[in-house]
C-alpha cells in the first residue's frame, strides 16, 4: 500500500466514525510537540509533523480538509509532505470556524491551552466533544505501513545499542555516552530520541545523562528510543565497562529470564496485565517482591509507536487484551538492592498469537573488559 | 521566529552549577516574585511549566522539565514546592537540578496540585496561575480548579516575565559561556559541509558536535531552498548551497545563530549574504538602551526592501534566555503565536539579551544569517563574539 491510499483510508475510517457519532466537522489539534506519551493526532492523519506551536486539521464531514499552520514559512514543507493539498496559515482558522455548523468533535484536546479551547468553542457556539477516541481507536493496532517505519526505527535502536558497545570507554562522561547513542542513530536517519544512558556503580534509576565520568566496573544502563517517520520504538540494554562485579551478571540473569517469561505471556487475547504479572513473578520468587512497586519500580512496560494507549501501562492490573498489530515495550527494568537499576527490553509486536520482538540486540549483558 | 523540531526528551547533559547559579541568585528572584504578588494581593502562585517552555518554573526554581510537565507552588512565605510529573524514583535526580528542597512525584498534577494547596492551607486563597508557555495540559487544569471551588484564581502570566526581561550578572555569564560554545559549534562544523553529504548525516554530525560539548537541547533547521527539520523525509544531499539554523540551551539559557554556506563561486549568492551579514550589523547598532525595538524593524525595513516580508515571515528577532522565545517580541502576529496578545517590551533596556537574524531568497535559494546579543550600556556585544 502506498503512503497516499494509506492516509485516505484513515481519512476514510475517520469519517466513518464521525457519521457514528454524529459528527459533522472533526477538529485535530496538535502543539508541535511530537511525543510518544501524548499521540499527535495531526501526524496520523496527514504524515506532517508540526514544528510551530498552532496546528489544526479540519476535517468536514464530506469536504475536502484543509490544514491550518502557523509559522507560515513551515506551510511549503506542509504542502509537500502531508497528503493535505489545502494548507493555510493559522490566522485564517477563525474565519473558517465561524462558518462552521453542527455537531463539532475535537481530538487533541489535552494539549490545547484552555483560551485556545474558548475562543474556539466561542466562534462555533459549542464546545466541541471530545473525539480523541475516534483517532486512537483506529491507531492502536498497526498495519503494514505503520510497521515498515517501525521495523526500521528497530533496526536503527539495535544500532545505537551496538555504538554503544563499540565506543563506551572509561573516560568517558555520561553526555558523551549518550552522545554517541545518538549520533549513531540520527546518521541512519532517526528524527528524535527519548534516550537516557547512565553509567554508575550503583545506579538508582535511568535519567538524563550527567557529567559524571565513566569508571572500570560502572554498569551503562540505556533507555533508548528512536523516531522515524513520527513513529518510536525502543530498547533497554545494560553494559559493563571493565570487569563487572560478581553479582551483576548473577542478577541481570533474573531479568533475562523475566523478559523470557514476560514475552511468553504476551499472548494474543491475554489481557495485558498478565506480562506485568509473569515479570513481577520472577522478582519475587527471588525475594524482591517489595522492590516491584513504586518507589523502585512500576510499570514492565507500555504501549509505544505514535502514543503509548495500546495497550497502556504494563502493570497487574491493566484488563486490555492484547490485538494482533499492537506495539509496546516489554521492560523488566529493576532496582536490586545489590546491584542498582539493571535494564532489559524489546519493543515487540502481536501477530496472530504471539510477540514478536522488533529490536534483535541480544539480551546477554555486554562486558567490555 | 524560528520554530524547530521540539524534542521528545532534554537528554543533553544536565546539571546545575552551583558556582555559576548559587541558591543566593534565586533567593533574590524569589524576593522579586513575592513583592510582585504583594502587589497584586496573592497569597501564592502556581507556575506550570514543561519542556517545551520551562522558563518561568526555571527562574525561580532551575528545574527544568525533561518531558513531561510540572508545577511549582510559590506560598507568599514559607518554602516552594515542585511537583513533578515523574515517577518517585526519579525525584533523587530531580533534586540534583534544584535548590528546593521539597520535590514530589505526580500522575496528574492538576489533582495532586490541589491537594498541595490544600495541604498549605490555600483552598481559598487568591492564586495567580502563571502558565505563560501555554502548556497546562486543559484536563490537568480543569481537575485543579475543580478541586479547588473556592479558590479565587488570578491568571498571573505576566508577573514573572518582565523580571526576567533584563539578565542578571550571572545570567549574563551564563548566556555568555552559551555562546561562546555556540561559537565553537559553528567553527567546528565548517568541516562536515561538504557538497554531495546527506543533509541528516551532516545534522548528525552537527548534534554530535553540541551534545559532546554538554548542550542540554539543540534545534537545527537546515536547508537550501527553505529551513527544515531533521527527519525520515530529508533525503536530499547538500549541493553547494546551505542555510543554518542552530540553537542551543547551555546551562538552562539558549542562544541562537545562523549562518550560510555558499561552497560555490557565485558570486551573487556571497554579496547577498554579505549583505545579510552587513544588515545584521546595523540592527545590531540600534541595540542600546532606550531604543525602540522600531527602530531595529525601521532599519531592516529600509534595508530589506523587497525581501522585508520574507524576512519578517521568519521572524527579525526575538528576546532569548530561558525561553528561547521571549521579550522583547517584535510583532504582534509574534505575541499572538506565543500566546500573548499584544507585542511587548517595545523598549530596550540593558542588559536585554536579543536574537536577530535576517532571511530572504536569493534565485530560489535562502540566505539566513542572525547572531545572539547583549545590550550593553555602550551599545550590542555580539554573546557568540562575533
Amino acid at each position: 500500500m502506498n503512503g497516499r491510499q494509506e492516509f485516505e483510508n484513515r481519512i476514510a475510517r475517520v469519517r466513518r466514525a464521525m457519521k457514528e457519532t454524529g459528527l459533522k466537522t472533526l477538529l485535530i489539534y496538535d502543539c508541535g510537540r511530537h511525543n510518544f506519551l501524548r499521540m499527535n493526532y495531526v501526524a496520523y492523519l496527514t504524515d506532517f509533523i508540526s514544528v510551530g506551536p498552532q496546528t489544526v486539521l479540519v476535517l468536514p464531514l464530506e469536504d475536502a480538509p484543509v490544514l491550518f499552520l502557523a509559522p507560515n514559512w513551515d506551510i511549503p514543507r506542509a504542502r509537500d509532505e502531508s497528503w493535505v493539498a489545502d494548507v493555510r496559515p493559522f490566522k485564517e482558522l477563525w474565519s473558517r470556524l465561524a462558518t462552521v455548523t453542527g455537531k463539532v468533535g475535537l481530538a487533541g484536546r489535552e494539549a490545547m491551552h484552555v483560551d485556545m479551547h474558548d475562543e474556539i468553542s466561542k466562534l462555533l457556539k459549542q464546545t466541541p466533544d471530545n473525539a480523541k477516541d475516534i483517532i486512537e481507536n483506529m491507531a492502536r493496532c498497526k498495519g503494514p505501513f505503520e510497521l515498515e517505519r517501525l521495523r526500521r526505527a528497530a533496526e536503527i535502536a539495535d544500532a545505537g545499542v551496538k555504538a554503544l558497545h563499540e565506543e563506551a570507554r572509561i573516560g568517558l562522561k555520561e553526555f558523551e555516552l549518550a552522545a554517541i547513542v545518538e549520533y549513531r542513530m540520527r546518521f541512519l536517519g532517526a528524527e528524535d530520541n527519548f534516550g537516557m544512558v547512565v553509567a554508575g556503580d550503583h545506579n538508582q534509576a535511568l535519567h538524563p545523562p550527567t557529567e559524571r565520568v565513566v569508571k572500570s566496573g560502572d554498569v551503562i544502563i540505556g533507555e533508548i528510543t528512536p523516531c522515524v517517520g513520527g513513529l518510536f520504538v525502543q530498547i533497554c540494554r545494560s553494559m559493563v565497562v571493565g570487569r563487572p562485579a560478581p553479582a551483576v551478571p548473577e542478577k541481570y540473569a533474573i531479568l533475562k529470564k523475566a523478559m523470557g517469561l514476560g514475552m511468553e505471556a504476551a499472548k494474543t487475547g491475554a489481557p495485558a496485565g498478565a506480562i506485568a504479572t509473569a515479570i513481577n513473578g520472577v522478582f519475587t520468587e527471588e525475594g524482591y517482591e517489595k522492590f516491584c512497586r513504586p518507589p523502585f519500580m512500576r510499570v514492565r512496560g507500555h504501549g509505544l509507536g505514535c502514543g503509548s494507549f495500546a495497550p497502556g501501562s504494563l502493570e497487574d492490573s491493566n484488563q486490555t487484551k492484547l490485538e494482533k498489530g499492537m506495539t509496546f515495550i516489554i521492560h523488566p527494568n529493576q532496582y536490586l538492592p545489590e546491584t542498582g537499576y539493571l535494564t532489559l527490553g524489546d519493543t515487540v509486536v502481536m501477530t496472530g498469537a504471539k510477540a514478536e520482538p522488533l529490536t534483535r540486540s541480544s539480551w546477554e549483558l555486554y562486558v567490555k573488559d | 521566529m524560528i520554530f524547530g523540531r521540539h524534542s521528545v526528551l532534554k537528554r543533553g547533559c544536565s546539571t546545575w552549577d552551583r558556582q555559576q547559579m548559587p541558591e543566593e541568585e534565586f533567593q533574590t528572584r524569589l524576593a522579586a516574585v513575592r513583592r510582585e504578588m504583594a502587589e497584586r494581593d496573592l497569597d501564592a502562585l502556581v507556575i506550570y511549566g514543561d519542556n517545551f517552555s520551562f522558563a518561568d518554573l526555571c527562574y525561580l526554581t532551575h528545574y527544568f522539565p525533561k518531558v513531561r510537565g510540572g508545577l511549582a507552588v510559590v506560598p507568599q512565605s514559607g518554602a516552594l514546592s515542585l511537583l513533578l510529573n515523574i515517577g518517585s524514583r526519579d525525584v533523587p535526580f530531580a533534586k540534583t537540578l534544584t535548590w528546593v528542597e521539597d520535590v514530589r512525584a505526580s500522575g496528574q498534577v492538576g489533582r495532586d496540585g490541589a491537594e498541595l494547596l490544600r495541604e498549605r492551607g490555600l483552598e481559598r486563597g487568591r492564586i495567580g496561575l502563571v502558565d505563560s508557555g501555554q502548556g497546562f495540559p486543559l484536563p490537568e487544569l480543569e481537575g485543579m480548579r475543580r478541586e479547588l471551588p473556592k479558590v479565587n484564581w488570578h491568571l498571573s502570566d505576566t508577573l514573572i516575565q518582565p523580571l526576567r526581561w533584563k539578565k542578571s550578572a550571572r545570567e549574563l555569564a551564563a548566556l555568555r559561556g552559551a555562546g561562546q560554545l555556540l561559537r565553537e559549534i559553528c567553527e567546528g562544523l565548517e568541516r562536515f559541509i561538504r557538497p554531495g553529504r546527506q543533509n541528516f548525516a551532516v545534522v548528525a554530525d552537527i548534534d554530535r558536535l553540541a551534545r559532546d560539548k554538554g548542550v542540554e537541547d539543540i534545534r537545527i533547521m537546515v536547508g537550501e531552498k527553505r529551513l527544515e527539520p531533521p527527519g525520515a523525509k530529508m533525503n536530499s544531499n547538500l549541493e553547494n548551497h546551505w542555510a543554518v539554523y542552530l540553537a542551543i540551551q547551555h546551562d538552562r539559557y539558549w542562544v541562537e545563530t545562523a549562518r550560510t554556506y555558499i561552497l560555490e563561486n557565485n558570486s551573487k549568492a556571497l554579496a547577498s549574504y554579505q549583505k545579510a551579514q552587513q544588515i545584521v550589523a546595523n540592527m545590531a547598532a540600534c541595540l542600546k538602551p532606550g531604543n525602540s525595538i522600531d527602530s531595529i524593524k525601521n532599519v531592516a525595513r529600509g534595508e530589506l526592501g523587497e525581501f522585508y516580508s520574507t524576512a519578517s515571515s521568519y521572524g527579525l528577532g526575538n528576546g532569548i534566555g530561558l525561553n528561547q522565545w521571549e521579550a522583547p517580541i517584535f510583532s504582534e502576529e509574534e505575541a499572538r503565536l506565543l500566546g500573548a496578545t499584544t507585542e511587548y517590551a517595545p523598549i530596550l533596556q540593558q542588559d536585554m539579551t536579543l536574537a536577530l537574524r535576517v532571511v530572504f531568497d536569493t534565485e530560489g535559494k535562502l540566505i539566513l544569517f542572525g547572531d545572539t546579543f547583549e545590550v550593553a550600556a555602550k551599545g550590542s556585544v555580539s554573546l557568540l563574539g562575533s
